[in-house]
């Protein structure tokens, strides 16, 4: 085809793009895959039966505040390298305010605990399933990410897929504290965290695969 | 491009009309002598500057993201069919490439411009552009040569404001 009919085929059709059109783009992927995610948590895992207690703690909002936050910093990111020029990438270190204040908190609880205490703080009750449900909760907002994606041109595929990863690991950790009852600040940083940086590596191993365009 | 993500399919024709020997003059001189390709080139970064034109942030460059979409698209081309892109000549690239991205700079030069008065943008645009003097810049806005200079000079603070704001 010459390069003049593609052009005109091409300006056939030309809807206005909303402003903000890609971020909301992101969050309609994460939204649908959301759905999916807490759809398996609340009938494959079954939310926490004391929810409504644990809603007057401060463990439960500790939790949700640390993940959710990793959340919508990775969800800015992803956003940024889902354009083909990305610009800077100055602020991916603010990933880490969350884990350094979640990191404190933990220090002082250890410091306030026996230190018999400290070992089961660490493990508490579900250290083995905590990472590998987090990694598998991710799979369906991983999924709607992508879907996004294919509307997107993002131009660093491995960068993108790690932190579309980790975007999803955050979002999925977040709705798994429907479910886990675990209360200590240092098995979320070890566990919860595990688990997202997981879910980001596996991202980056397939994004070039997934995301080409 | 502003126009076309508004919906104006002619604004929108004109841009990628536009952009034809850019992309030709850009591919040609990565990977010359392979007119196929470099055809078929120009054609899939003209349907991704179409269907993928939300993900340009309109707070930066245009041409930065154009190069990017080229660029990507030619390595993706590179990857898929093994071939290499040689680098002997890589000095003889860098130095056109100012070349090119001073031409393509123009596209985003009148969008700055736009951002500022446009008494400041007149000014800035017969001195600083098109090379007059403060005198003939003056004489034909019609006001005076002092008028001139701080137009000048206000109008560059401002750029130079905006520039630094894009780029963070």
């Amino acid at each position: 085809m010459k390069a003049e009919e593609l052009i005109i085929a091409l300006a056939q059709d030309v809807p206005p793009v909303a402003p903000n059109w890609l971020g909301r783009r992101l969050v309609a992927g994460l939204m649908l895959g959301g759905g999916g995610t807490l759809a398996l948590v609340g009938m494959g895992l079954g939310v926490r039966p004391d929810l409504m207690i644990a809603m007057h703690g401060p463990a439960f909002w500790i939790k949700g505040i640390y993940t959710a936050s990793l959340g919508v910093g990775a969800l800015a990111v992803t956003a940024r390298l889902a354009r083909p020029d990305p610009g800077r990438m100055g602020r991916v270190w603010m990933l880490a305010l969350p884990v350094l204040g979640l990191a404190t908190i933990g220090l002082g609880q250890m410091i306030m605990a026996p230190r018999a205490q400290w070992l089961s703080m660490w493990l508490g009750h579900s250290a083995r399933v905590c990472s590998a449900l987090v990694v598998l909760l991710a799979v369906p907002i991983f999924g709607g990410l992508l879907w996004s994606f294919r509307w997107l041109a993002p131009t660093r595929l491995r960068a993108a897929g790690a932190m579309a990863g980790f975007c999803a690991g955050a979002w999925s950790a977040t709705l798994y504290c429907l479910h886990c009852p675990e209360v200590s600040a240092i098995f979320v940083l070890a566990w919860y965290t595990l688990g997202i940086v997981v879910a980001a590596g596996l991202g980056a191993l397939v994004g070039p695969r997934l995301l080409r365009w | 491009m502003i126009a076309g993500l508004a919906g104006d399919a002619h604004a929108h024709a004109r841009l990628l009309r536009d952009l034809l020997p850019v992309l030709r003059r850009f591919f040609r001189r990565r990977m010359a002598g392979r007119d196929d390709e470099i055809e078929d080139l120009v054609q899939e970064v003209l349907i991704a500057v179409h269907s993928r034109r939300a993900t340009w942030d309109p707070a930066r460059p245009f041409t930065a993201w154009l190069f990017a979409i080229a660029r990507y698209k030619m390595i993706d081309h590179f990857r898929q069919h093994r071939s290499h892109c040689s680098i002997e000549d890589v000095q003889d690239i860098l130095a056109v490439e100012g070349y090119v991205e001073a031409l393509s700079a123009r596209a985003d030069m009148g969008r700055l411009l736009a951002m500022i008065p446009a008494k400041q943008a007149q000014a800035i645009r017969a001195t600083r552009i098109e090379g007059l003097t403060t005198a003939e810049a003056a004489a034909r806005a019609g006001i005076g040569e002092a008028d001139v200079k701080v137009s000048v000079h206000r109008g560059l603070k401002a750029l130079a404001r905006r520039v630094k704001d894009s780029i963070q």
